[in-house]
């Protein structure tokens, strides 16, 4: 429950992180959806209902297109992501990590109807509060799952030139922290830097704004910057 | 090695797949009009560089570099990952191929199910009726007065002018509605039966008694003649798409409840498959139904015959089709 993540071994022996997205995003881009949907319906059906009875019938049947296509086109075409799905930064993948496939989608949506039952998705709630992975039951028998779509890489920041020995030993873990906050650093303010850096004094041997100098220089040490 | 050399040292192939990633990946189709044009990570080296990126993925993993260089190589394994193992897109021409052989094959692999869906349906269905003809006024036991006078307007045979089997509404808002009404009560029927099987227990015999009772009304009082005109056309595709939807849905519900030895999530994505599939062709079956509901069944003063004829060859067309279809079709590759 607590640690939504899900490895998943791919082929060449690597663990793929997938970041399960929990019921309450989910619901958000469901509601999008249905938004979004009806919204195109009741355009459409300004315009249909110029042509009376006949422009009923379209409109049943792209009724039938929006309540049942909708969301498996949208899945398999847009890469996993409805327009809801996009806008909330989620995507659905089959259970190893790949793209989800026809077969796959149209189960998840059919089995949308056992999902909403008793009422509101009660069994769909149910059932992804219990899973591990947040998994609605059409996620369970189609295999897949929805995970929050990774965000665009950072690119890796331009540094400092400074090196600068660490004037103590330092534990892995010490290492690990001091390189993460020089790679941290430019998006903290000056102050919020200084006071992080002088934590790290006795490794700096300095405080304030020299310390935080210092100790981008001693992340560019250990990260063998020569 | 530390971080910093390992970076300058692989740096150049990441930048190059990610450019092959973000030029090629997306759409292979307008990738491969453009094949002559790509100057950068050729296509047939793309598989090879992917599996040097999970390698050093691992290491970089596995010397605890720093978050910003593992998520970099993540991403662009996930990016890779998703490129290499995408789903084939889907073959349009194979359409045919599943509706005239595959489809059918699939029904009759499941037959123990469809065995039992056709009678959960067709035995009430032939109780009710029955029953009517011997007490017909047992029908005020199940539906009341307002339905059956509803039902008697539609099927009036002295109002020989009027459509049959419905109140009102041209043929094309006709067809859109059974479009919706029937294929979503086909595909729900499917997806109830993960509720243990229950759903299209309770879908096909709600369906049998209804229809029996209707059916069973109508002959007993006199207005058999249009009814009959009226449903012996599209129930050739109608009544089997229902009971074949419950079929698919009862072996869900079975697969759920006794999946053998099998674990019980993979029994039900195994049966998940078939039974999209099977939804597929029953859609499909609905579609041809709701058509002929709504342009041919409805037409009143063609002759009993030729309806009555034209029925029994779809009926014939639809049972030759669900018996023999596919039969010695090599499977497809």
């Amino acid at each position: 429950m607590l640690d939504t993540v899900r490895e998943v071994t791919t082929p060449e022996g690597v663990a793929l992180r997938l970041p399960a997205a929990g019921p309450m995003p989910r619901a958000l881009a469901w509601a999008l959806d249905a938004v979004i949907r009806v919204v195109a319906l009741s355009a459409c059906s300004g315009v249909l209902s110029l042509l009376g009875h006949a422009g009923m019938g379209v409109y049943l049947v792209l009724l039938f297109l929006a309540l049942w296509g909708y969301p498996v086109v949208c899945e398999v075409l847009f890469d996993g992501q409805t327009p809801g799905k996009r806008a909330l930064d989620l995507r659905v993948v089959a259970a190893d990590g790949a793209p989800v496939g026809w077969v796959a989608s149209c189960v998840r949506n059919l089995l949308r109807t056992v999902d909403m039952l008793p009422v509101g998705y009660a069994c769909g709630l149910v059932a992804s509060l219990v899973d591990p992975w947040g998994r609605r039951l059409g996620d369970l028998v189609a295999g897949t799952l929805v995970v929050h779509a990774p965000r665009a890489s950072r690119r890796l920041p331009q540094v400092t030139p400074e090196l600068h020995a660490p004037t103590m030993a330092l534990r892995p873990a010490e290492q690990a922290a001091i390189i993460e906050f020089a790679e941290r650093a430019p998006l903290l303010t000056p102050e919020r830097q200084a006071e992080l850096a002088d934590i790290a004094e006795p490794a700096t041997g300095a405080r304030g704004t020299v310390g935080v100098h210092r100790l981008s220089g001693v992340a560019n040490w250990l990260l063998g910057r020569r | 090695m530390r971080q910093e050399p390992f970076v300058a040292r692989h740096q150049g192939e990441w930048e190059a797949f990610e450019a092959w990633l973000d030029a090629r990946a997306a759409r292979p189709r307008r990738a491969r009009k453009l094949q002559r044009e790509w100057r950068g990570l050729p296509d047939e080296d793309v598989p090879p560089a992917y599996r040097r990126l999970c390698q050093q993925l691992t290491l970089a993993r596995r010397r605890g570099y720093s978050p910003l260089v593992v998520e970099r190589l993540q991403d662009l394994v996930q990016r890779g990952h998703d490129a290499l193992y995408r789903p084939p897109p889907p073959r349009w021409a194979r359409i045919g191929r599943f509706l005239l052989a595959d489809f059918p094959r699939l029904v009759r692999a499941q037959w123990g199910c469809m065995l039992a869906a056709t009678l959960l349906f067709a035995l009430p269905l032939a109780a009710i009726y029955l029953a009517l003809q011997w007490r017909p006024e047992l029908i005020n036991s199940l539906f009341d007065p307002m339905e059956q006078a509803k039902w008697e307007a539609m099927y009036d045979p002295a109002d020989a002018s009027a459509k049959l089997g419905r109140e009102s509404g041209t043929d094309l808002a006709m067809f859109g509605f059974y479009i919706l009404n029937n294929i979503t009560i086909g595909l729900r029927t499917f997806a109830s039966g993960l509720v243990a099987g229950i759903g299209p227990v309770v879908v096909l015999a709600m369906n049998g008694i209804t229809i029996g009772a209707v059916a069973g009304h109508l002959q007993a009082v006199g207005h058999g003649d249009p009814f009959w005109r009226f449903v012996a056309g599209h129930s050739a595709f109608e009544l089997p798409a229902i009971v074949i939807a419950g079929g698919a849905g009862l072996r869900l519900g079975l697969d759920l409840i006794a999946p053998g030895r099998r674990r019980r999530v993979d029994a039900l994505v195994e049966s998940g498959r078939r039974g999209a599939q099977v939804c597929l062709g029953v859609a499909a079956m609905l579609v041809l139904a709701a058509f002929i509901e709504a342009f041919w069944s409805s037409i009143g003063w063609m002759p009993a015959t030729v309806k009555f004829s034209v029925a029994a060859a779809l009926w014939l067309l639809v049972i030759a089709w669900l018996w023999r279809g596919g039969r010695g079709v090599v499977d497809a590759p």
